[in-house]
């Protein structure tokens, strides 16, 4: 480990952007339809071109990528915001419930035969009721009692399950295919309307984040010191929990459940920017924002016209590219900090 | 800046009574040292002075204002509290902890640091001889290093009272000796410090006055001389103590180290 440590620099940050930048490009490249590149970037500078290209490009792909970057960034900013405040490296992003929750009211709805536009919604809603009841269980004093939210998270998620395996063994063969598919985690058939509904709320979800990284800093060194220093823990928290489940729900709600992106994506933020909240947070968001579009560009291309489950390929490539860098005698020592 | 007075303070913590009818009054530039057995509320009465154990009676007031009303921020600006409780932060540099003293001058959510930040956190760390240490992860510093670093932090903070836990604790005589040094220097002017210490002969040598906490009640608040006296030490540790003086200056030991029998 250096004894010096140097800030990232800019060069830095235009690396991120650029590796964000190469695989939004390489998700619009992409796709069951072949097009040339020439031909995706026409249609990319005239948004109203009529031909399919254009279709593709504006109506398919595009949105696509969107999507794809935003529930990166969302869930790899949720892990960084819970890690740091929980002090722990293993929490990830559906600790609190929220994906559980999510899961549970789109395989009932799915299993009353609710009409197709109305589940994602319900999903959000239920995703939202799910952290806040968590919250209102954990809530002790004016804060949140940490071991009292993993609890009510890790409980009510076994709860949910439990629900989501019922309503799936009420569905039966083919019948849960689509309840399967969105826990697995998939991008399939998502448009613009799917972003517009949730934007709102992935807004006010990175304003909440934004707001808690003065505090998270301070948190590093423990929450008696922060609190000598000023740091107002409850409140902390509160915007921790918000934040993350407004991203969370949202994301879930955009791509069903995609693993591996909030657990694995801020230790790599941490390790290359620092553990400054400030940095990493940027650095957390950048980086899911590269991973996600790049994994749906591959579950997309690798086995055409099948397309391979996003969670399930982030955990099968993911997982030994992650056990590699941390687990072989000179990598890191540890998971915690860089 | 620094003024500190205690008035009849109780504070009780899951139905048991941690300190009661504790009353004390400090002028700025003020050392006291806080000496007493453990489990006698040492802590507990830093904590209480810092705003985070709210007495159940009596008041406490830093430059007249009553702490218990104060937002976080603005307690922070006027009381800092080193207690032996900081986590160990994984790769951060000595400036970056440093600098984590400079919180409650910026907005709650402000991003920014600005230069009047870098140079508190760079003078605090000149202040302790840590000048040369900014970009050293913190985990590299010695034990005797990190107190110092803790103790920049207080300084970072720019508070009229700073209320030390154990600074001392660890540290070999040297590196102890060290640290106190900084302390001193810093209690000097405006800024008036609490310090607990274990070593009832540091404390004899560095404060201008010592506080003896026996079970939760405050025994003595004078100057060495006075305070560290057998009867008053016998009472709050349980046990006899002989007081020899050295080039005029009083010092105490207990009276078992004449010789440790073995039963």
């Amino acid at each position: 480990m250096p004894v010096l440590r140097k800030p990232p620099d800019v060069f830095t940050y235009a690396a991120l952007a650029a590796a964000m930048f190469a695989a939004l490009a390489i998700g619009l490249f992409t796709g069951g339809t072949s097009i040339a590149p020439g031909d995706v970037a026409y249609a990319l500078g005239h948004p109203r071109l009529s031909s399919d290209v254009g279709t593709i490009v504006w109506a398919l792909r595009l949105p696509r990528v969107a999507i794809a970057a935003c529930v990166g960034a969302s869930l790899a900013v949720s892990g960084f915001l819970l890690q740091a405040l929980l002090r722990n490296p293993l929490v990830d992003p559906f600790l609190t419930g929220v994906s559980a929750g999510s899961a549970a009211a789109v395989a009932v709805a799915i299993a009353a035969g609710v009409a197709a536009p109305f589940v994602p919604p319900l999903g959000f809603a239920a995703g939202l009721g799910t952290a806040i009841l968590v919250g209102f269980l954990a809530r002790r004093g004016g804060g949140i009692d940490v071991e009292r939210l993993i609890l009510a998270g890790v409980s009510l998620s076994a709860l949910f399950s439990a629900i989501v395996t019922l309503a799936l063994l009420r569905l039966g063969r083919g019948g849960g295919d689509t309840v399967l598919a969105w826990l697995a985690g998939s991008l399939a058939g998502r448009g613009w309307s799917d972003l517009g509904l949730v934007l709102p709320y992935l807004g006010a979800g990175c304003l909440l984040a934004a707001a808690a990284v003065p505090a998270l800093n301070a948190l590093r060194l423990g929450h008696g010191l922060a609190r000598a220093v000023g740091v107002d823990v409850a409140r902390t928290q509160w915007l921790v929990l918000g934040s993350t489940a407004l991203l969370v729900a949202a994301a879930v709600t955009l791509s069903g459940v995609v693993g591996f992106v909030g657990l694995i994506v801020p230790h790599v933020a941490r390790r290359i920017t620092g553990t400054d909240a400030r940095r990493s947070l940027v650095s957390a968001a950048m980086l899911g924002a590269t991973l996600v579009p790049l994994a749906d560009a591959l579950a997309r291309s690798l086995a055409p016209p099948l397309e391979i489950p996003l969670g399930v390929l982030l955990a099968f490539v993911g997982v030994p590219a992650f056990l590699y860098l941390y687990l072989r005698p000179q990598g890191a020592r540890r998971l915690w900090g860089t | 800046m620094g003024h500190l007075s205690l008035r009849d303070v109780r504070v009780a913590a899951g139905g048991r009574r941690l300190l009661e009818g504790v009353s004390l009054a400090a002028i700025p530039g003020e050392l006291i040292a806080l000496v007493g057995p453990n489990g006698a509320g040492k802590t507990t009465l830093l904590r209480a002075i810092a705003g985070l154990a709210p007495p159940e009676h009596g008041e406490i007031l830093i430059d007249g204002r009553n702490v218990a009303t104060m937002r976080p921020r603005e307690r922070a600006r006027s009381v800092a509290l080193i207690a032996g409780d900081a986590e160990l932060p994984y790769g951060t540099t000595v400036r970056e902890v440093v600098a984590t003293g400079r919180y409650a001058f910026r907005a709650w959510w402000d991003w920014s640091q600005s230069d009047g930040d870098l140079e508190a956190a760079n003078g605090a760390l000149e202040s302790v001889g840590l000048g040369a240490f900014g970009e050293r992860d913190f985990e590299t510093l010695s034990s005797g290093e990190r107190q110092r670093a803790w103790l920049a932090l207080a300084l970072a903070q720019d508070a009229g009272l700073v209320l030390l836990d154990e600074p001392t604790s660890h540290l070999d005589p040297r590196h102890a000796l060290e640290t106190l040094r900084a302390i001193r220097g810093l209690a000097r002017g405006a800024t008036t410090a609490l310090v607990v210490l274990h070593d009832l002969n540091e404390a004899a040598a560095i404060a201008d006055r010592v506080a003896v906490l026996g079970d939760g009640r405050l025994l003595a608040c004078a100057p060495p001389d006075d305070a560290l006296d057998p009867a008053i030490l016998e009472r709050a540790f349980g046990i006899a103590f002989d007081r020899v003086s050295i080039d005029g200056a009083a010092r105490v030991m207990p009276h078992g180290y004449r010789s440790v029998a073995f039963p």
